[in-house]
């Protein structure tokens, strides 16, 4: 009887239970609003001690530490932006989740999915501080502190089997300190290649899960569960790239031989006898001068059968241009026609000979082009350097690039590439320069005229049959008078010895040294040991 | 009995369980909210808030400027300076070059880079201030500093001298950048930006200019006509009111509420002159008066010969954009062979002007807008003009906005058609000072409109041979900037007669 009565006992509880759930649900959380209110933020002129005591532990990192910027208008930017920011991403949110919608939707008998609300509230994230490192190598490291706690108001409705249920996310609060690292720096626009993104200290992400209005992130024990991204935890990192840096440097990736061969039937220009003409070749994007033909003295029909080549970097945008000039003996050369052949026209490694017309210039609209101005024949061979020509694509400065093929063994290449030099200042004169003197060798960077601040960025290479363990490097940095005088024609700006085992044991160091006999001077050095 | 209690036990546990629920939720709920309220006041603390959460202990090293010091931007900025000098130097010197060419002072046929690199010395950026002026922008402005070591080399090709390089040397650039972005409802969230100089404080860009083998005074005034350039570049095109407008990413908007309108005209009579100082060695000065709003669109008066207390009486239209900010800058010249010689300048700030009502000014001459530095106190005379100034309506300013427009593009065809302007001046300034030689024949008929009434038509006939005197009209053709509307050579004949031309305004542009 009494294992009756307990039975029926649980059975009932159970009854009861899931009722009492029911009713529960009903009673508490079925008439709990859904929708989001904007907090009521007070100042904090009015706030008592004791709120401000709560308020204590996210106090932004730039009160906290000097050496966190404040960025306050950055927030305030934001701040500004951001109900437009709101719309525009929720729009493209709801734009691509569109089509991902409609084409899982039958696969599992849910007649439709659709956004309710969705809005990210009106608070936008704030940087709570800024921090940036200054290291030596060619990358920008910064460490924003990023507090994001947002009202955001998303509702999912979904109707499956005549039913519709909701789901509401509100309540959103990241906060994370990523470090965001840009490197390498490149000499093209946006200046950097590539965007590291890793997290420095597990972030704190919390918000509310409504599932038909119930938070199902107050259960207790399965907040913990929602601790996520923790995959790009330091070291671990996000690359997002941005640009090819290979592409940013714009390395030649061939070299075109232009022969001009003749010209035919050019126009009279002197006023005595014929026109001297001659020939101006360029390409196009490349800082080098023209290069010039020969004159040919009076002559309309000149044959030149001249060569040049040329250094190509990209050859879809590149193009050569070819003018032809009347000598004069005094004044100024007289353009007697030009044109321009894209390299995209020629086939790589095929010789094509081209018959150009001359043109006033490149203006198609212009009528003065329809007069003939005589023939230009040239001959174009585009040789496209062979894969294993190439410099091999970009390797970053941190890897230690391989010893070329003929080191001995166990030898290698010693590389010093001198960097820059700061506050180095002359009694005289500062147009400094530097010299490196190892194992009786002496090697020099090109002079920088007047400039306490010299920037060389210049490479040097010592092939050697044995680790230089019990070497020295005896880096100088000189001045030379840029009169030619005879009072202090040269200065020792000052001088550093460094001692090449480390290198070898550490394979590259990349160090800011201190000048001796120098107030303040640095000096940035590389060294690279590369063995095979 | 057992299913009873079990029940009712169970509805207990349940309800209580939800309630919980609920409490936990609601918990949490307000402790998040709570949360989201301090952080967003926090995210713009002030100097009281500080002052109260940190009591005694406030921090030293904080401060609250009105430009936020942004330390960490130009750290970056400098590391990050080796490249972008590289990555700009293309930039720019694709953006200025067609400037360069477009504000080219006469005498000077040609005005390029010849090399432009941005040196070792990154800019700073002083502080950064943020705030809305205008519902839907966000106003930025930088204050931004740059006294760098660039190494920029102009190849000057001028008329009779061959190109001489010259370098820009010392170029120290001070001034607050504004920064207006507009903001849209697409990503990326601008649709426009923006980019002014403040105009108050001045910009201050120096430089010193040297040529590279050789001297500055191969071409007299040169240096003149390149800081009169670059001065003309800033304050048309940067100085606020004056901006650019760039819209960005793919957004198709109407740009034309950012644009600089013309928002009234301004009736200016010059009518006289009084006291004017003499500086010439024999006789009198030979005043005439130049006034503009943007030194694009000058206007002058006619020369009255050996007074020193002239009477033009003439009268000009002038297009104003920013009645708040922008000014009458009157000048008076001594027209002289080769440079003229400032007498006097004094500015009339427009805001000074009620709409629609005349009024009459007398305006004394000083020897210079900036007078901070300037100690002389002498009297330069006075000017008296009538101002009266007009605001447009819609419609008007539409026309007008046309006008200004189709005026420009003339001027510059007019340019592109080859040698008016340029070439031009500098046969002319050859030929009035070697007297003959070059057969030539000016039939420049004044076919002046446009904006302003003072429109000049020059039309110069080449002829290839022959030979002739030039015309007295001709040196005083107009090459005057931006007054060189209508330029029909009408008539080329091989007379040895100049046929004397309509020169109004004409006369030579002051190089200053």
């Amino acid at each position: 009887m009494g294992v009756i009565s307990t039975i029926f006992g649980f059975c009932g509880f159970g009854v009861g239970i899931s009722s009492g759930l029911v009713i529960g649900y009903f009673l508490f959380i079925y008439f709990q609003p859904t929708d989001v209110k904007n907090p009521e933020i007070r100042p904090l002129v009015e706030r008592d001690s004791e709120t401000l005591q709560q308020m204590l532990p996210e106090i932004p990192l730039w009160v906290k530490c000097p050496d966190y910027d404040r960025v306050d208008w950055l927030n305030k930017f934001l701040e500004l932006m951001w109900p437009y920011l709101d719309k525009a991403i929720c729009k493209t949110a709801k734009n691509i989740a569109k089509p991902i919608i409609a084409e899982q939707i039958p696969k599992y008998k849910i007649e439709s999915v659709e956004f309710e609300t969705l809005t990210l509230g009106t608070l936008p994230p704030t940087f709570q501080g800024m921090k940036v490192y200054v290291t030596d190598e060619k990358e920008l490291i910064m460490e924003p502190c990023l507090k994001w706690a947002a009202n955001p108001n998303v509702t999912i409705g979904v109707k499956a089997f005549g039913l519709k249920a909701t789901v509401q996310v509100v309540d959103l609060q990241v906060f994370a300190q990523p470090r965001i690292t840009l490197k390498p720096l490149v000499p093209a626009f946006p200046c950097f290649a590539n965007i590291y993104v890793s997290l420095m200290e597990k972030p704190h992400v919390d918000f509310g899960l409504k599932l038909v209005g119930a938070d199902l992130m107050s259960i207790p024990g399965l907040y913990r569960f929602v601790q996520v991204a923790n995959m790009y935890l330091w070291p671990k990192t996000l690359e997002v790239p941005i640009l090819d840096p290979s592409k940013a440097y714009r390395r030649p990736v061939g070299i075109l031989h232009v022969k001009v061969v003749k010209a035919m039937n050019l126009k009279k220009k002197d006023l005595l006898g014929a026109s001297d003409p001659y020939v101006k070749l360029k390409i196009t994007e490349d800082k080098l001068p023209s290069k010039k033909t020969t004159v040919k003295h009076k002559n309309l029909n000149p044959e030149w059968n001249e060569e040049y080549n040329f250094t190509v970097r990209d050859p879809e945008s590149q193009a050569v241009e070819l003018a032809v000039y009347d000598w004069e003996q005094v004044g100024k050369h007289d353009k007697m026609g030009m044109n321009v052949v894209p390299l995209k026209e020629l086939t790589p490694e095929e010789p094509s000979v081209k018959t150009l017309d001359l043109l006033k210039n490149m203006d198609l609209n212009d009528g003065q082009n329809e007069k003939s101005r005589g023939q230009l024949v040239v001959e174009f061979i585009y040789k496209p350097f062979k894969e294993e020509d190439l410099p091999k694509s970009f390797e970053e400065s941190q890897t230690v690039q391989k010893a070329p093929e003929n080191t001995p063994a166990g030898g290698g290449l010693l590389v010093v590439i001198v960097h820059e030099a700061q506050d180095v200042e002359g009694k005289h004169h500062t147009n400094p320069y530097a010299r490196i003197l190892f194992r009786g060798e002496e090697r020099k960077t090109k002079h920088v005229k007047k400039n306490r601040d010299p920037r060389w960025e210049e490479e040097f290479q010592f092939m050697l049959e044995e680790p230089p363990t019990n070497d020295r490097l005896h880096v100088e940095v000189c001045s030379v008078s840029s009169r030619i005088g005879l009072l202090h024609p040269k200065e020792t700006l000052g001088y550093i010895d460094i001692n090449l085992s480390d290198v070898v044991s550490n394979k590259r160091i990349n160090e800011k040294y201190h000048l001796i006999d120098s107030k303040n001077g640095r000096i940035q050095i590389e060294l690279q040991w590369r063995t095979a | 009995m057992g299913l009873i209690s079990g029940v009712f036990m169970g509805m207990i546990f349940g309800i209580a369980l939800m309630a919980g629920w609920r409490h936990m939720m609601r918990y949490r709920s307000t402790k998040r909210i709570a949360k989201a309220a301090d952080i967003k006041i926090l995210g713009s603390l002030n100097r009281d808030d500080l002052k109260k959460i940190c009591g005694d202990n406030f921090p030293v090293w904080i401060s609250f400027p009105v430009y936020e010091q942004v330390k960490w931007l130009n750290k970056e900025l400098s590391k990050l300076w080796p490249f972008v000098a590289d990555a700009a130097e293309l930039v720019i010197k694709e953006s200025v070059e067609p400037l360069l060419e477009e504000y080219r002072p006469p005498g000077i046929t040609s005005l390029k880079f010849s090399k432009l690199s941005l040196g070792n010395v990154a800019p700073k950026i002083e502080g950064i201030r943020v705030q809305s002026l205008k519902q839907g922008q966000i106003t930025m402005d930088i204050d931004f500093r740059w006294g760098g070591d660039p190494s920029i080399i102009l190849g000057v090709e001028a008329a009779m001298v061959a190109s001489i390089p010259i370098q820009l040397k010392d170029l120290q650039v001070f001034t607050v950048i504004r920064v207006i972005f507009q903001l849209a409802e697409e990503i990326p969230c601008i649709s426009a930006v923006v980019v002014a100089l403040l105009s108050e404080p001045k910009p201050r860009i120096d430089y010193t200019l040297k040529a590279v083998g050789g001297s500055l005074t191969a071409i007299p005034g040169i240096a003149d006509m390149i800081d009169d350039t670059v001065d003309s570049i800033i304050t048309d095109m940067l100085q606020w009111p004056h901006r650019i407008v760039v819209p960005i990413g793919g957004i198709p908007v109407d740009t034309s509420e950012l644009e600089l309108k013309p928002q009234g005209k301004v009736a200016v009579t010059i009518v006289k002159a009084n006291n004017l100082k003499n500086m010439e060695m024999i006789g009198k000065s030979d005043p005439y008066a130049v006034v503009h709003i943007k030194p694009l669109f000058k206007v002058k008066t006619n020369v009255v010969d050996n007074n020193l207390n002239p009477v033009w009486n003439q009268t000009f239209e002038l297009i104003a954009e920013d009645k708040e900010t922008q000014s009458l800058i009157f000048e008076v010249f001594d027209k002289d062979i080769g440079q003229d010689k400032r007498l006097g300048i004094v500015k009339l700030p427009l805001i000074d002007l009620e709409a629609d009502t005349p009024k009459e000014a007398e305006l004394r001459l000083l020897p210079s807008l900036d007078m901070l530095k300037i100690k002389d106190k002498k009297d330069r005379g006075s000017i008296t003009v009538k101002v009266l100034y007009h605001e447009f309506n819609k419609e008007e300013q539409l026309s007008a906005l046309e006008e200004e427009k189709r005026f420009l593009e003339e001027r510059k065809k007019l340019k592109e058609a080859g040698v008016i302007g340029s070439t031009m001046d500098a046969i002319d300034g050859a030929a009035s000072l070697v007297g003959s030689g070059v057969g030539m024949v000016g039939t420049g008929i004044g076919a002046g409109a446009g904006l302003v009434t003072a429109g000049v038509g020059t039309g110069v006939g080449l002829v290839g041979s022959g030979f002739g005197a030039v015309g007295s009209g001709l040196s005083k053709a107009g090459k005057f900037m931006g007054r060189t509307i209508t330029g029909h050579s009408s008539k080329r004949s091989g007379t040895t007669t100049p046929v004397n031309s309509v020169q109004e305004n004409g006369g030579a542009k002051p190089v200053q």
